[in-house]
């Protein structure tokens, strides 16, 4: 039995914690009013100060303790929640990432420069004091003391057991005891029936159920507030005794008794267990069905459905060409079965994209307070789901281009105003799915690209000849060229002419497209188009001359025969009418130059990215196939005609049209010839 | 054979018991208890503990018994392992054999 390495789970839970920390702040930031937000952040700093102190990150758990402190005092309207706290606490949450991934580091002089930073925001907030506020809890000593003396004493019978994986999550049960013996006089039974014997025991699991009883004169709400930041997966039963002054004085003898340093050994009956299930079972159990894994297991999982899937190929191939009908049989099982069983997969390793979008907020937030810039951001479909590494992939490309728009899209407030147009810019950041792609678009409502501008640009350094016949698209595609930049100045956020050509790049190696559209004062609009995974795809198999190539099946609208004498009479044209429309189409035999004759009866398969189409003519059809994408070596690296390879059930290799890089030839050819004439 | 007549084993336990490290301090354990009819635990004089740890040794007593075995503290619980037997109710409702396994106490006080 292997078990997780705590330090691990902790570094994950805490990435995870951060996240829904910055989330908290940025949606802070938006309405300073609101206390549930407030309460979340609190909650993540809380929880993050707890875990790490647990785990052994101690500068963590101490830096974390006074943005903790600040937002506790935020949280009891001592002071309030401003921008410049927000900023602050932001910042901080950076360094708290830091300390948790290099904890040995030299980060006292940053920690430092935070603190400051935060008191001054604090300060600022018309709090007064110059240092971070001291700890406070919701249940100091001295309030526990005042509550004492007051009149009416309540005795709770509490209940509660904790998740099983609070202890490798970074929660730490004793606190939450000593929260509840500061309530008031407390008597605590462990119940231990629970715990496995130690070959059944996953050690850092929890298995350890509480029963408390507790005098106090607080309301019940200052005992789930003990709980609050494990409420939702724990099981909490709290029942409200009335009791009568003898009795009272008897609990609190026992409860004292338990605070003695030699125990107090006694034959106790065991606590009466909750007649009904805790409110919280359903949420426990609905929790329970959720199992984190490791993202290289997945990969691990699909490297190996990707060999079943080639072997079931390979048989396939067998069972074809033999006449036993049982093994035929057989193999259709498996095949049908390995289908499912990459489906499957595939579902798996879907991510929303929200994973990806929710990073942009922050970046913007930031980029409006360096560039001086009042910034919308507007995310649409963010449940759109891609394959998990595309996702990986997908982040720094985004980045470069969420930041141009930032620093060079957007007007200032003064020009944009003069424009006529609201104070703040706007960035809508949208995904959505089609056809075998998801399509992510960055959309500004800023000014424009300057096709002026782009053109001297690339004409003066030797991209394009002078007066070039240039389609906007093909204009637009320049500022993707590599050192190509048309800022006037370079900022600390772009203008160096480094980015759009890593994005041009990263959506290359992902199969995929980028598309801009741009109106002079209105904004610019960039699609990317990506492969939904980048693992297996349905492809379809055809063979041209004597080599097998495999097209991606989403791209794919339909297929035609072309006749030899269709096949004449387009020669030197290499259009085909469908359904009135003209379709460029591209030899295949010609283009890989083959050296054989056509087959009589030629096929064209219509392929297409977003509106643009072209034919693809090739030998034969041979059908559907299940394509495990092989990466090209290096040496290949720079035939663009191809995608990726794969293995057939013979063991042959096959190489992957990349349908983009044709559609894109296709339309070139077709403006030639209209050009032409 | 009389339970005077099995020899005690000492297993010395690691100073650090806490959840951090408990995982390759139970393998140790499981492997110990595996190879010995009495195990007796050698507890480390600056021992760190928490819940971990109390489960861990209560875990082991009951493979232990289950196995016809026997495993005992060399000395009674003291430090952060008394402190957290008693913050966390251990100490409250034990019978005389938790009492007698981690105080080292025959009578119920």
């Amino acid at each position: 039995m292997s078990f997780p390495d705590p330090i691990a789970v902790f570094r994950t839970e805490a990435a995870e914690v951060l996240e829904q920390i910055e989330a908290g702040l940025l949606d802070l930031n938006v309405n300073l009013g609101d206390k549930d937000q407030v309460d979340a952040v609190f909650r993540g700093l809380h929880t993050l100060k707890g875990s790490g102190a647990m785990f052994g990150f101690e500068a963590l758990a101490a830096f974390t303790h006074h943005c903790e402190t600040a937002f506790d005092r935020v949280r009891k309207g001592e002071v309030p929640a401003t921008r410049e706290l927000v900023t602050a606490v932001l910042g901080a949450k950076d360094h708290m990432r830091a300390l948790v991934e290099t904890p040995t580091g030299d980060h006292e002089a940053a920690s430092e420069a935070l603190l400051a930073t935060l008191r001054r925001a604090v300060e600022g907030s018309g709090d007064g004091s110059s240092a971070p506020p001291a700890a406070t809890t919701s249940h100091t000593p001295a309030a526990v003391a005042s509550a004492a003396s007051a009149p009416k004493q309540i005795l709770y019978k509490i209940r509660f057991s904790l998740p099983q994986n609070a202890m490798a999550n970074g929660t730490n049960p004793l606190p939450l005891l000593d929260e509840l013996v500061d309530l008031g006089e407390c008597r605590i039974v462990a119940d231990r029936s629970a715990i496995p014997s130690l070959d059944q025991l996953f050690p850092t699991d929890l298995h350890i159920a509480w029963d408390v009883e507790l005098l106090t004169s607080q309301p019940r709400a200052a005992i789930e507030d003990v709980f609050i930041f494990v409420m939702d997966e724990m099981q909490l039963q709290i029942d409200e005794i009335e009791i009568a002054a003898p009795v009272a004085a008897a609990v609190a003898t026992v409860a004292s008794a338990v605070q003695q340093p030699v125990p107090v050994v006694q034959q106790a009956p065991p606590p009466a267990r909750a007649a009904s299930p805790a409110p919280t079972d359903a949420k426990q159990a609905k929790a329970a069905e959720n199992v984190r894994v490791p993202a290289e297991k997945l990969d691990e999982l699909m490297d190996r459905v990707g060999e079943l899937v080639i072997a079931q190929s390979r048989l396939s191939q067998l069972a074809g060409s033999s006449g036993d009908l049982q093994l035929r049989a057989v193999s259709e099982d498996v095949e049908r079965l390995s289908g499912e069983l990459r489906d499957t997969m595939m579902v798996l390793r879907m991510v929303p994209v929200t994973q990806l979008f929710g990073r942009f907020r922050r970046l913007v937030h930031d980029l409006s307070i360096e560039t001086g810039k009042a910034i919308e951001l507007v995310m649409e479909g963010e449940t759109t789901e891609v394959d998990k590494s595309v996702i990986e992939r997908l982040a720094d490309p985004l980045v470069h281009l969420v930041r141009n728009s930032c620093d060079h899209g957007l007007e200032t407030p003064e020009e944009r105003l003069a424009a006529g147009k609201p104070e703040a810019g706007r960035i809508l950041l949208s995904a959505r799915q089609q056809a075998g792609e998801v399509i992510i678009t960055i959309k500004d409502d800023g000014r424009g690209i300057n096709k002026e501008r782009v053109r001297a640009k690339a004409e003066s350094s030797g991209l394009i000849p002078a007066n070039a016949s240039l389609s906007d698209q093909e204009l637009y595609q320049l500022i993707f060229q590599p050192g190509f930049s048309t800022a006037s100045q370079v900022t600390n956020l772009s203008g160096r002419g480094v980015g759009m050509d890593v994005v041009k790049r990263t959506i290359d190696a992902l199969r995929g497209t980028i598309n801009v559209v741009s109106q002079p004062g209105q904004g610019s609009e960039i699609s990317l188009a990506i492969p939904l995974t980048l693992a297996i795809i349905d492809g379809l198999l055809v063979r041209v001359g004597t080599g097998r190539y495999v097209i991606p099946l989403s791209a794919v609208e339909e297929c035609l025969e072309l006749s030899v004498e269709d096949d004449m009479r387009s020669r030197g044209r290499s259009f085909i009418s469908l359904r009135d429309s003209l379709v460029p189409f591209i030899r295949l035999r010609d283009l890989f130059r083959t050296g054989t004759k056509p087959d009589p009866f030629q096929k064209v398969v219509v392929t297409s990215t977003g509106s643009e189409r072209v034919g693809l003519v090739v030998d034969q059809i041979i059908g559907d196939h299940q394509t495990v994408i092989k990466s090209m070596s290096k040496l290949h690296h720079d035939v663009a005609t191809f995608s990726g390879a794969t293995i057939l059930g013979d063991g042959d290799v096959a190489l992957i049209l990349d349908v983009g890089h044709l559609v894109a030839e296709g339309q070139q050819q077709e403006a030639h010839l209209r050009a032409a004439g | 054979m009389s339970a005077s007549d099995v020899k005690e084993s000492s297993f010395s336990l690691p100073s650090n018991m806490t959840v951090r490290n408990i995982t390759s301090a139970h393998q140790d354990l499981l492997q110990f208890i595996d190879q010995n009819e009495a195990t007796s635990l050698v507890l480390a004089t600056d021992l760190q503990a928490d819940i971990s740890t109390v489960q861990l040794l209560e875990a082991a007593r009951i493979y232990a018994s289950t196995g016809g075995k026997s495993v005992s503290l060399a000395e009674p619980a003291t430090g952060t392992l008394l402190d957290t037997l008693r913050r966390s109710g251990f100490l409250e409702g034990m019978s005389r054999e938790d009492a007698q396994f981690w105080l080292h106490q025959e009578e119920i006080q």
